[in-house]
């Protein structure tokens, strides 16, 4: 047992659509012609291989799209790049993929094991496959075409036995040739091989003959193995266009899981991504999803979209989505992925908060979640600047008393009988504290006034403690800046 | 009576903290400092929780205070404004939000939030977040709310008495209810000191030539 084929049944519509949650029957058309439908679609009588005029007099609401062989060829990538997780050598097939697991089974704790983490990866995707296994790369794609379900170890006779038995259209050979064989009265495999290899050839057949033999294992059937691409660009479309951000967000977790479960596959991360909900008549709705850190944490992805459809007006209808995500950063597996979850470091604190910070953003804005900073200048107005919030600590500024609240624009204070007035005389306890520098920064027109202040600590009537300032030069106004809480 | 567990945070003023069930601010539960001055010494009282050499990785929340933070004041409390995570929010329910992702994320050593008016609804879905996350919720209220009942375990009313003494009113604590208000003397953060007048630096052409 080395080699295990996926097979994805109805490809042409798994790869554009990813198992939606809906109620319609879909189909997908090629030529006019049903090529692929689902269940329910089943279920109303449609059958591949119908035009889809009699389709859509069977089902009224059939949902039909035409067959899209770039979407094809995308998801398969995107399969291709889960796989990656479990075996460094995948195959594509035209709708399916082939793993040489022959050195990862033990790794993952048996075949069925394998399986089962495999099969939850595609399906967490939006991708439903039937498998087999067998010695051949060959015959492992005919058994998951005919008879899936059959995982075969490494004998040749079982092989043979397996082989034979399966029905003609099992083997992947022109449609024509296949059809002239069944003709002959032939109906499994087994007949084929039966057949002397130079009736083969008389029949121009001569070409299945290399085929069974790679498929038993007795000519060399080397196969060129997936690459993934260090960028994600996955797309999928919804059966019908949406507004609703509980199916929008149904559909953006199919494309988040497959994209971390590739990152995975690679040991990387990623900081940021753009999630693009297509529209008919507009140009797309941008979600650029902040991470915060490098991460490839499909729920994070889902919780930030989640932010941002809730404060998102969509010009219209969503009938796709896009995820795109480049600049794969490195990113070593974590510990608790093998042990559980252990006692947060510091560093995973950090991460925590970062999440925190960009989860919060993603609903309130970017600009109203801060730390703050002092910086190297003695006018209060500049002394302090917002910062990304992060570790380290502040550089302490010297200087006076400096109050825990500061006003973001000094407030005109009413002066009564020369005195300043809040409610009543506010009386000077300390002071005052002259600010005088900032001149040499006001663009040349010099107005040195503006920074020249006399600060004092006054107490209000109702015994608050407020910093307040008297301009140095005439009208001498009263502004209050701060207070001491 | 069940003997009283210590398993609160000691608020750093002794006084305070024998009034209280668990020896300081409990955790695991909302706390409501209601007041409605600002420059009272009613930030100061929280200055000792904030403090302290925690480690990198531990922040704290505010959550819409009603003006700047002054950084030069936080800092000479020995507060990390870098781990202070500031949160803008105007509505209600923004505000709330914003306190029960901090409270459910577990990074938060302390969470604090500003809020006017806020239905006992909300409040006691802020309870049960608390209750999860075992850290200190601090609510800001204004005085009026003082009537409206509430599932916060500890409600202080605050107020000043005199310049620099910070009144206490002990609205609702675990246990035995308290009759007598308290006075806290002088908090750090707004005795008034001798009047220093200070001349601000150099500007930096002139700092220049001075070194040169």
């Amino acid at each position: 047992m080395r080699w295990l084929a996926l097979v994805f049944p109805d490809w042409p519509m798994q790869a554009l659509f990813r198992n939606p949650s809906h109620t319609r029957p879909l189909a997908v058309a090629y030529r006019q012609r049903v090529c692929a439908l689902d269940a329910t679609a089943l279920a109303q009588g449609v059958r591949p291989g119908q035009g889809v005029a009699d389709a859509l007099a069977i089902a009224p609401d059939l949902l039909v799209r035409p067959k899209s062989p770039e979407a094809e060829h995308s998801a398969l990538r995107e399969a291709a790049g889960c796989a990656l997780r479990y075996t460094p050598r995948v195959v594509l097939e035209s709708d399916g993929l082939l793993l040489d697991i022959a050195g990862s089974t033990r790794l993952f704790g048996g075949l069925d094991a394998l399986l089962r983490h495999l099969r939850s990866d595609l399906a967490a995707a939006g991708f439903q496959a039937l498998s087999a296994c067998a010695p051949t790369p060959r015959a492992a794609r005919w058994l998951a075409r005919a008879t899936p379900g059959q995982y075969l170890a490494d004998d040749d006779h079982a092989l043979a036995e397996a082989l034979a038995a399966l029905p003609l259209r099992a083997m992947e050979a022109d449609a024509s040739l296949l059809a002239l064989l069944a003709d002959s009265g032939l109906r499994t495999v087994g007949e084929v091989m039966k057949l002397p290899r130079d009736a083969l050839a008389r029949r121009d057949a001569a070409g299945l003959r290399r085929l069974l033999d790679q498929a038993l294992g007795q000519r060399p059937d080397p196969r060129p193995y997936f690459e993934a691409p260090p960028q994600i660009d996955s797309r999928l479309e919804l059966p019908v266009p949406r507004h609703d951000s509980d199916v929008l967000l149904f559909a953006a977790n199919r494309l988040f899981n497959a994209c971390c479960t590739q990152l995975a596959a690679v040991h990387a991360g990623i900081e940021s991504c753009r999630l693009e909900l297509e529209h008919e008549h507009h140009p797309p709705t941008v979600l650029t999803l902040t991470l915060g850190t490098p991460s490839r944490d499909a729920r994070r992805m889902a919780l930030l979209t989640r932010e941002h459809l809730a404060r998102l007006a969509l010009p219209e209808a969503v009938g796709a989505l896009r995820l795109k995500a480049a600049h794969w950063i490195e990113l070593a597996g974590r510990s608790d992925d093998l042990f559980g979850p252990q006692t947060p470091s510091p560093a995973r604190q950090q991460e925590a908060g970062r999440l925190l910070i960009e989860h919060l953003r993603a609903r309130l804005g970017p600009d109203r979640v801060y730390a703050l900073s002092a910086c190297a200048d003695h006018r209060p107005e500049r002394s302090q600047q917002q910062v990304e919030p992060g570790p380290g600590t502040a550089a302490a500024v010297q200087g006076g008393r400096r109050p825990l609240w500061l006003l973001p624009e000094p407030r005109l204070l009413q002066t009564i009988r020369n005195q300043p007035w809040r409610a009543g005389p506010l009386e000077l306890v300390s002071g005052p504290e002259r600010i005088e520098s900032g001149w040499w920064d006001s663009d040349g027109e010099a107005s040195p006034g503006d920074a020249l202040r006399d600060y004092f600590v006054a107490l209000s009537v109702d015994h608050a403690q407020l910093w307040i300032y008297r301009e140095h030069l005439p009208p001498h106004r009263w502004y209050l800046h701060g207070l001491f809480a | 009576m069940s003997p009283v567990v210590p398993n609160g945070i000691p608020t750093g003023h002794a006084t305070l903290d024998a009034a209280l069930p668990g020896r300081g601010w409990p955790i695991g539960e909302m706390t409501e400092l209601l007041t409605d001055c600002s420059g009272q010494g009613e930030l100061s009282l929280l200055m000792p929780l904030l403090a302290g050499a925690e480690a990198d990785g531990n922040w704290r929340l505010w959550v819409a205070p009603p003006h700047l933070p002054g950084v030069t004041a936080l800092a000479a409390a020995g507060v990390r404004t870098r781990q202070l995570i500031v949160v803008r929010a105007d509505t209600v329910g923004e505000r709330v939000w914003a306190i029960r992702q901090a409270l459910r994320s577990g990074v938060c050593s302390v969470v604090i939030g500003w809020l006017d008016r806020v239905d006992n609804a909300l409040l006691r879905r802020l309870q049960l977040a608390v209750r999860e996350a075992a850290i200190p919720l601090i609510l800001f209220r204004p005085l009026q709310q003082a009537q409206q009942a509430s599932p916060s375990a500890l409600r202080l009313q605050l107020s000043a008495r005199a310049a620099g003494v910070l009144r206490i009113d002990i609205l609702k604590r675990r246990g035995a209810p308290a009759n007598q208000p308290l006075y806290l003397q002088g908090t750090r953060f707004n005795a008034p000191s001798a009047t220093v007048a200070t001349r601000c630096a150099a500007p930096p052409a002139l700092a220049l030539a001075l070194i040169a």
